[in-house]
């Protein structure tokens, strides 16, 4: 069995998993008629959509297995940030005082699927969105511009979420 | 557990109504955005958390996860994409003038 076969089996049977876990989480139920029903469809939809979903080379591995415990930490401290950056917004609106701003910064960060998840991430913080990603150069619109240096900026806008990123998708 | 969900709901109706006030008051489009797309996160957040509470342990909960799941997957993307828009139409963004800034003590080195 060459490398080639075998990350080969390893894309279905990484398809198979997920369509299979988007099938328990829809349906909720697990009598063995539609756990049986889900797997047999799944196993014949990653046959036939693996080459679209993962990547050819085995070099993109690691962008599909994330590390799960902490992907469940790194949700908890979005939503933690989201809540409190919203009051902030909200005190914002009330009292009118905004000083918005737009900054420039680098990420560290190597694989696409984390830059991509980064992007988003201070998109669904309010208080900033994010207008350009170029390879690992973002453009950030944020409302409460405390500071024009890029690299404090950075530290601020993307610190909790980088630190955390560079550990689940390295 | 009801007393609960009646608080995330609170807090849903608090940002979404905060958010349109935001819409209304705030000088341009990115700030607008910034106000629509924030108020929507956590109110639309807290609405999905108070549903979740209330089903219970039942398939409604695990359909409200994945629902939030797709929710914080698209909701970024869409503002991301309506403020690359705006940026790469060169609609160039608002700002407080250099002695307003002083005047809010905030960083001025240019």
């Amino acid at each position: 069995m060459t490398e080639r076969t075998r990350w080969n089996i390893a894309r279905v049977l990484l398809t198979t998993t997920y369509l299979l876990g988007g099938w328990l989480l829809f349906t909720w139920s697990f009598e063995p008629g539609s756990v049986l029903l889900g797997l047999v469809h799944a196993i014949a939809i990653a046959l036939l959509t693996y080459p679209i979903f993962i990547e050819e080379y085995e070099a993109a591995r690691r962008s599909h297995l994330p590390r799960v415990e902490l992907l469940g930490i790194y949700l908890l401290v979005l939503v933690f940030n989201m809540y409190v950056a919203s009051f902030r917004v909200l005190w914002q609106i009330l009292r009118g005082r905004i000083n918005p701003g737009v900054t420039h910064f680098r990420t560290r960060l190597r694989t696409d699927i984390a830059r991509v998840v980064l992007t988003s991430s201070i998109t669904l913080t309010p208080g900033t969105i994010t207008l350009q990603l170029d390879d690992d150069h973002l453009i950030v619109h944020w409302l409460d511009a405390r500071t024009r240096h890029s690299k404090y900026a950075s530290k601020l806008i993307a610190g909790p979420y980088e630190r955390l990123l560079r550990r689940i998708w390295a | 557990m009801t007393w609960v969900a009646l608080f995330f709901l609170g807090l849903g109706a608090v940002f979404s109504l905060m958010g349109n006030i935001g819409v209304l008051v705030f000088p341009d489009i990115y700030t607008r955005l910034q106000a629509s797309s924030t108020c929507s996160t956590t109110s639309i957040f807290s609405v999905f958390v108070a549903c979740m509470i209330l089903s219970g342990f039942t398939p409604i909960t695990g359909k409200i996860l994945v629902i939030t799941l797709f929710f914080f997957i698209t909701n970024p993307i869409s503002a991301h994409i309506i403020a690359r828009y705006a940026w790469q139409s060169e609609i160039v963004p608002w700002r407080r003038t250099y002695e307003q800034r002083r005047m809010l003590g905030a960083e001025t080195d240019d």
